[in-house]
Formats: structure tokens, sequence, C-alpha cells
């Protein structure tokens, strides 16, 4: 039986209608992400990869072209795709295990707790469960939007920049983590990103986005093998080609950020 | 913690606040003690106090008080019970918001004595008319607090909500009523203010049985300065509980969102 969760997309445009005239932020994109693949958006700031990933969640209606998931156009948002947003976005007047709790049908059940302590703990958060937001780090705050976008057990996991606020070791350790939970869950996951290192280390695909308008520039495969070893030779060559599409060039293996 | 530490800190909170009565306390003493002003126009601390005894024990200021208490409670429970319900339809329709915005903004415009004659000839001036009169102010301040609260919750909720596909009703349970909920709590604090002073008002104009006003009318009647003082005391007083009371709530409520100070 073939797998669910394909979602192509095809001949997409989008345009923001500003006071005069149209602003074009996506032409002509065209990705097919397979069930269970972990693909990285990467371009500069502006480009449009927020607005992507809204199109793909539902959240941004009238577009071009076509977003289809298993054949099926696009009806709005769904459990099923599930969302980090680049500002986490945790509801201000509920504690951290009531936020994490926000998508489950039943949030007081034994069941339901266990859920919530477990994905509190994988992101790191045990013993904060009874704070509120505003008492949180930005780091953490995007720890506990990944647990409240995970407990759902989405098919389509959407990241926006879900690690941007964090320190470089914290990051390493939720890459480890991510990509754990992305075997574990079978889940497809697209995530955007502005470090190279990180897509490397996480992806199937990377997908190097240009600006005005968005457009993709290039989609670069990863075909390393899991865990990614991020000093290896195989590692810095596809560094080279993701930073080479910037007019970057590294001779060392340092962090590039775009 | 115990009661008496818990009104320790408070009068360590507030002592500024007191040392304002203290000294308006002495001023007052002083001018009684010198015969800086008759008596007749200023009573002496010790005749209010007699005064103050006298209404206690004989429990005409329970009853007073009691009366008026009432005629809140009945005025302010229809008014902001309308007020909340109109606010809320308001706020979650634009439909409904563009079909009465008008109307409520030109009707917010009478001062609220304006309603007097017509409640008068509808209501008469017995107990209903006064419920009315105080269920109309109380009606506004709420009405606009939970318009605004709902309106300034923001969108970045609604489609965390929507990505959970949250119904109507559980958008509005989860996230429009509590993000808009410290608004409406200062809504019904400014209509419960209000309602205070429309009961005394319209208990000095429109006569009744017992109530706080009533008998600060009386004790002007009777000639009676000290129970005057009394009255605007106790008013002062009961309108200082009203405020610190919801207060305390809007401040409980209000602790996940930070202000500039
Ligand atoms: N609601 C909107 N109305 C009009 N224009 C918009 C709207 N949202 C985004 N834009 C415009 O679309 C373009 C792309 O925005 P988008 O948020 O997708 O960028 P991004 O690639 O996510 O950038 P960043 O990396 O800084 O987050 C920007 O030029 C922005 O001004
Ligand atoms: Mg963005």
């Amino acid at each position: 039986m073939e797998r669910l969760g394909t979602l192509e997309v095809k001949n997409l445009n989008k345009k923001y209608r500003s006071q005069n005239d149209d602003l074009l932020v996506l032409d002509d994109i065209n990705l097919t992400v397979q069930p269970g693949e972990f693909i990285s958006i990467i371009g500069s700031s502006g480009c449009g990869k927020t607005t992507f990933l809204r199109l793909v969640v539902g959240l941004e209606k009238g577009y071009e072209g076509e977003i289809l998931l298993d054949g099926q156009r696009l009806n709005g948002p769904s459990l099923k795709r599930g969302v980090v947003f680049q500002d986490h976005r945790l509801l201000p007047w509920l504690s951290i295990e009531k936020n994490v709790g926000m998508g489950l049908k039943n949030p007081k059940s034994g069941e339901s707790r266990k859920t919530i302590q477990e994905h509190l703990e994988l992101v790191g958060l045990k013993g904060f469960e009874k704070h509120y937001p505003h008492q949180l780090s930005g780091g953490m705050s995007q720890r506990a939007a990944i647990a409240r976008a995970l407990v759902n057990r989405p098919e389509i996991l959407l990241l926006d920049e879900p690690l941007g606020a964090l320190d470089a070791l914290t990051r390493m350790y939720m890459h480890q983590e991510l990509e754990r939970i992305w075997m574990k869950e079978d889940i497809t996951m697209i995530m955007i990103t502005h470090d190279v290192d990180e897509a490397i280390v996480l992806s199937d695909k990377i997908v190097v986005m240009s600006s005005r308008p968005g457009t993709i520039k290039k989609i670069i495969p990863v075909p390393l093998a899991r865990p990614r070893d991020r000093a290896g030779y195989d590692f810095a060559n596809i560094k080279e080609e993701v930073l080479a599409e910037f007019q970057l060039h590294t001779d060392h293996p340092f962090t590039y950020s775009i | 913690m115990s009661i008496a530490a818990k009104i320790t800190i408070f009068i360590r909170e507030k002592y500024h606040g007191f040392i304002s009565f203290l000294v308006l306390f002495l001023i007052w003493s002083g001018v009684c003690h010198y015969k800086l002003i008759s008596p007749d126009f200023l009573p002496t601390p010790a005749t209010v106090g007699t005064a103050f005894v006298k209404v206690v024990s004989s429990g005409i200021l329970g009853k007073s008080l009691g009366g008026s208490l009432i005629r809140i409670a009945e005025g302010f429970m229809i008014g902001t019970t309308l007020g909340f319900l109109l606010g809320a339809v308001m706020g979650v329709s634009r439909t409904l918001e563009r079909l009465f915005a008008p109307l409520i903004n030109a009707l917010r415009q009478v001062p609220i004595i304006g309603w007097i004659p017509l409640i008068i000839i509808w209501c008469g001036i017995a107990e209903t008319s006064k419920v009315t009169f105080i269920a109309i102010g109380a009606f506004f301040p709420i009405l606009i607090n939970t318009f605004e609260g709902i309106r300034s919750v923001s969108h970045s909720y609604v489609e965390v909500a929507q990505v959970f596909e949250y119904s109507r009703v559980k958008l509005l349970r989860k996230i429009v009523i509590p993000g808009a909920l410290p608004s409406i709590v200062s809504g019904i604090r400014l209509s419960m203010g209000t309602s205070w002073l429309l009961v005394v008002w319209a208990e000095i104009n429109t006569r009744s049985a017992y109530g706080i006003g009533d008998l600060l009318s009386s004790s002007r009647e009777e000639h009676n300065p000290g129970l005057i003082i009394v009255c605007i005391l106790v008013i002062g007083f009961v309108a200082f509980l009203i405020n610190e009371l919801f207060g305390h709530l809007e401040a409980r409520l209000n602790t996940w969102k930070k202000s500039y100070r």
C-alpha cells in the first residue's frame, strides 16, 4: 500500500495586495515532498519562506497553482499538519502544560497528562509545567511550541525557524532530538532555517530559495548516512554546494548562517 | 500566611495612603479644638463618632446600606449582563458591530442624568426607576470593555486555534474570552463604581425607605451635620472597598500581561 502524506506543490504563485500594486511573493514554486521526508528551506530574509509555510498549513488563502495532499487540494488548516510558528505563539494566559495540551481532545485525561509530560521531557522542560510563557526564555518558549505541535502526532510537521533562539549547544541537542522524533514517529518534516549546518545535519533535501520574487533556486539532496558527522568530508562538500548558492565559499568547516 | 500577617503587609504597603487620612484627621481635630470653625458648619470628631455609634446601634446604617446594596445588585446585574452580552456579540461579529455601533455610540454620549425624565415617565419614581437608572449606568462601561477586549485578542492565537481545528465555540471559550478577560474585568470594575455613584445619587433625589443616600438626605433635613459626615465617610469607604476588591481580581488576572511597569 502506498503511504499517505505526499505533498505536491505545482506552479504556486502568491501575491500580496498592497495599496496600489500587487507584490509577487512566491513565483512558480514546484516541490514534491514524499511521506517521511525531512526537507529544509533556506533563503534570505523576506524571500517568502514563511508565506510558503502558511500556504501549506492552509492559513493563507488566495493563491494560484495547486497545493495537493495525496492528490487532494488543501482545504484549510488541519490537525494532520502541525506548525511551530516563527514567533512561538504560546497562549500567555495558559501554563506551559496547558499550552502543550492545547491540541488534545481531552487534555485532563490520564493518558493526555502522560503524553504532555512525555513531550515536556522530550524538549527538556520538565519542572516547568506550571510556569507561564512570560516566565520562560525565548529558547524555552520555542521548545514548548515544538512540544505543543508534536503532541497530536501530525502527519506533516512544519517548523518556521524553530531553533532560532537557542544557543549552539542546546541547538545541537535539539537536532538529535528532532532527528530521533522524526525517525520514531515517521512523520514528514519541513523546516525553515538560516543555519546551513542544521539543514545538512537533518535534511534529506535542502531547498534553496532566492528572493524578490521568491523562487526555488536549487534543490540539493543530502545523501549522507545518519547520524551525520559534521566534521566529515562529504558534509563539507555539501556545505560548499549550499553556500555557493549564496556566493559564499568556505575552506574550513565553521558554522555559517544565512 | 496568617490573617494578622496579611493585615500587617497591607498596612505597610498602603501606609502612605493612611498618612494622608491621619493628617486630615489631625487638622480637623485641631480646627475643632481651637474652635476655628463653628461646630454648626464643621462637626467635631466626637460628634461624628457619637452619630456613628448611634446610627450603627439603632441598625439604621445597616438597613440603609442593605437597601442601597440590593438596589445596586439588581441594577448592576441587569446592566452588566446585557452590556456584556451585547459587547460580546459585537466583538465577535462584524455585522452586528456595524448594526449596533452607531446606536451605542450615540446613546452613550447622553449623560446618565439625561435619562432621568424618560425613566420617570416609564418607571415612576419608586424602586424600578432607581434600578433602571443603575442598570443604564452599568451597561456602557462593560459593553465597551468587552468589545474592545475581544478585538484586542491577537489574530496569531486564532490561527493557532485553527491549526488545532477548534470549533467556533471552543475558539470563543479557550481563546477569545480568556484573552479578553482582563479588559472585561476592568469593565466590571468601572460598572460597579458607576453603580455605587448612581445609587447614592438616585436615593438623594428620589426618596425610598432605606438607602445610604436617603440617610444622607434626611440627616440634612434634620440638620445633623455629624450624620452627614458619617454618610460621606461610609459612601467613600464602600467605594474604596469595591475598588480594592476588583483591583485585586484584576491584578490576579493580569499576571500574564506584562505592562510597562
Ligand atoms: N500579510 C502580508 N501582507 C503583505 N505582505 C506580506 C504579508 N506577509 C508577508 N508579506 C511580504 O512577503 C514577503 C515574504 O515574507 P515572509 O514572511 O514569507 O518572509 P520570510 O522568508 O519568512 O522571511 P524571514 O526569514 O525574515 O522570516 C515580504 O516581503 C513581506 O513583506
Ligand atoms: Mg519567516
